[in-house]
């Protein structure tokens, strides 16, 4: 069996053409910081991508340059790090952190924001996905993937020395009036056994109590759950 | 400040044909200098708004991307770390990102769905090969392109010049996910030392 921290190091490529996931992302920025030769090939992918760039080089329309001249002189700058004693605890909770912060930012902020929302977004946000930026650098986590007839994918970092995953769907459809999307554990039996809810469509969900679960699976049930799945499954994702 | 004089200094006494590298500007627009910002809008701007319209096509969605990165490259300048890449890497990854999160929002799924259906594979590399006759280094992204392997280049360019997640490329090549994965990264090490890049 291949090992978590090969699987993520394949991602480089991907990551460089910026065509991960948003989970998958942030799990493999927190495997960045533990990875230095993910982190020297990483600077050189994109360095790569970034001459692709340039060889589709276009001039945009000439009005432009007064009109972001003038944004730019009324706009401050951000302040710049400031160089810190390096403590290798702080380093690894920084990179938690920031494993969380892509996270986060990744599920709640959108495109248009004001950075000091952000900031602040994140202060706050920082602390209660503590959790999930653990989870992140769990040295054993293991990308699953899923997707939907009608294109949702669902995407799932799974623990097995936490026995928990990480859930996150993308593009899923609203569900119908009175109900919501339900996860299931499936066992080797083929019996589901809820694994939670999804408050919302994008937001991540931890799916506890993994051992002897083959699949994840998703199906829409009334508000509130079910304790059998009532809908055929929606999406479904092997564990092993 | 005598350190951002002899920086001026130097940069006016630059010649004419070589100019400021992307490098030089970025330092100087870190610590808000506006000229050199205007400066460094001529050296990258065609690169970038380039790729943005590669990327997302649509003229309207294009402006206002660009409009935004190079706001964001103004006021987040602060923050670029030599150590880590070049300025122009610097940029084009943060172009590229917000290109690609302008088509995955979500007022553009619906878009990207006829564009799906509509691809024709071989088209990234046909156009980019067009494009890509002028000049020197472009003509040196041609060449590389050419040693890799269709599945390698398809890969790599479904994913930088359409913006396409990996299981996105995999259900239009119809290979699986892990391939696709390894294809993206083994085609990049391929164009980066044909190309000599170090980083």
């Amino acid at each position: 069996m291949r090992t978590a921290s090969a699987d993520l190091h394949t991602l480089t490529g991907a990551y460089a053409v910026n065509a991960l996931s948003d989970i998958e992302r942030a799990a493999f920025v927190a495997h960045l910081t533990r990875c230095q030769s993910c982190a020297i090939e990483v600077t050189e992918l994109a360095a790569t991508a970034a001459r692709l760039g340039v060889a589709v080089e276009s001039p945009p329309p000439p009005q432009l340059r007064a009109r972001v001249l003038a944004a730019a002189a009324e706009t401050r700058q951000l302040s710049p790090h400031t160089a810190r004693v390096p403590d290798p605890r702080r380093k690894r909770w920084a990179g938690g952190l920031l494993a969380a912060a892509c996270l986060v930012a990744a599920v709640f902020v959108t495109v248009q924001y004001s950075q000091s929302d952000q900031e602040r977004q994140l202060a706050q946000l920082s602390s209660e996905y503590s959790r999930f930026s653990d989870f992140l650098s769990t040295p054993d986590a293991k990308l699953i993937n899923g997707r939907a007839a009608n294109g949702a994918t669902g995407t799932a970092v799974v623990s097995a020395s936490r026995d928990e995953a990480l859930f996150l769907a993308r593009d899923l459809p609203q569900a119908p009036d009175g109900h919501t999307y339900q996860l299931w554990r499936i066992g080797a039996d083929g019996d589901p056994h809820p694994a939670g809810l999804l408050d919302s469509r994008s937001s991540p969900v931890v799916v506890s109590g993994l051992t002897g679960t083959q699949e994840i699976a998703l199906t829409v049930e009334p508000s509130g759950g079910s304790e059998q799945p009532t809908t055929p499954v929606v999406m479904a994702m092997p564990v092993g | 400040m005598p350190e951002r004089e002899r920086a001026l200094q130097s940069l006016r006494s630059t010649p004419h044909d070589v100019g400021p590298t992307a490098d030089d500007l970025l330092a100087l627009v870190a610590r808000g200098d506006e000229a050199a910002f205007e400066r460094l809008y001529d050296v990258v701007t065609g690169a970038v708004f380039g790729l943005i319209r590669r990327v997302l096509r649509d003229q309207a969605q294009s402006e206002e991307v660009f409009q935004e990165v190079m706001l964001e490259v103004w006021r987040t300048a602060t923050r670029f770390d030599p150590a880590r890449g070049s300025a122009t890497t610097w940029i084009l990854t943060l172009t590229h990102r917000r290109a690609v999160d302008r088509v995955r929002s979500a007022q553009a799924a619906t878009h990207r769905e006829d564009r799906a259906a509509r691809l024709d594979p071989a088209r990234p590399f046909d156009e980019v090969s067009e494009q890509v006759e002028g000049r020197l280094e472009q003509r040196q992204v041609r060449r590389c392109l050419s040693f890799l392997t269709d599945l390698q280049r398809e890969s790599v360019l479904l994913a930088y010049y359409q913006g396409y997640s990996y299981p996105e490329v995999s259900s239009l090549l119809g290979i699986p996910l892990g391939t696709v994965k390894t294809r993206m990264r083994d085609g990049l090490i391929r164009l980066r030392d044909c190309m000599g890049v170090t980083g």
